[in-house]
């Protein structure tokens, strides 16, 4: 039998499998109930952007399309200037990957 | 207590969950104030009316609790007793299941890596979307009250 250790880093390893592999992806968390699983990169260890993605996954997941019972959306995208989150949810763990933003064109509103 | 949620068909009033805890006291029998409701004999060609009026009568009855007949109809102490902690147990599950419904997080995908490299969302659309957020809130911060006349006036008692 292996150690915990070990198991729980062959897990962490299997979240995270191709997340690295994204393009142009600066950072990445993986979130559960209790708290961050795995980060990497400029999100290495942000708690406090791992609760605001938690939350915001939340808020938008309660939203329902009229007759449907499923969330109408596979991926949240929270834009900024410079970068983008891209937010989803697969097996109760929240997956969140940090990517550049190369579209050039300014929001205007 | 439940008496005040009246407005279904009859076939609740079997439900034990919805039954009355008081009693209808005054089945349109004599209106409250001791006068007979209007009963004179109408020619046939009005009864239609007569049957639509009584109906609404019914109606209006079945919503009202008279609160002062209802002392003759009293339950017993561990009557109440039994229906709060019935009521208090079923709210206590309600709450918990939503509760925990709240909690769980739905799955959006069987395959997160691949949802999340996929291509970003266009710049086009983004700004699609900023605009019809930005035009419906300019909408909103438009609606305003048009005050035209008192909503409250007083009635000219003699």
């Amino acid at each position: 039998m292996l150690p915990s250790g070990v198991l729980c880093k062959s897990t962490t390893a299997a979240l995270t499998a191709g997340l690295d592999r994204i393009p142009d992806q600066l950072g990445y968390l993986v979130i559960s109930e209790d708290g961050v699983l795995a980060s990497a990169g400029e999100l290495e260890n942000d708690e406090h952007t791992a609760g605001v993605m938690m939350e915001m996954v939340r808020t938008a997941s309660r939203f329902r399309l009229q007759g449907s019972a499923d969330p109408p959306f596979k991926r949240m995208s929270v834009i900024l200037e410079d970068f983008v989150y891209t937010v989803t949810v697969s097996g109760q763990k929240v997956f969140v990957v940090k990517r550049q933003n190369n579209q050039q064109e300014p929001i205007s509103i | 207590m439940g008496c005040c949620y009246s407005s279904e068909s009859e076939n609740t009033e079997q439900d034990p969950e919805r039954k009355r805890l008081i009693p209808n006291p005054n089945p349109v029998s004599k209106p409250p104030n001791g006068t007979d409701w209007i009963t004179t004999s109408v020619p046939s060609a009005r009864t239609d009316e007569q049957a639509l009026l009584t109906s609404i009568l019914h109606k209006t009855a079945q919503n009202i609790i008279d609160v002062s007949a209802a002392d003759s109809v009293m339950m017993e102490q561990h009557e109440y007793m039994d229906k709060a902690r019935q009521y208090s147990t079923k709210l206590a599950m309600s709450n918990s299941l939503s509760q925990k419904k709240a909690l769980t997080l739905p799955s959006l995908t069987s395959q997160p890596h691949q949802v999340l490299a996929s291509d970003l969302v266009p710049y086009s659309d983004v700004q699609q979307v900023s605009k019809i957020a930005a035009y419906a809130y300019s909408a909103i911060s438009q609606i305003k009250v048009d005050a035209k006349e008192e909503l409250v006036v007083q009635f000219a008692i003699p």
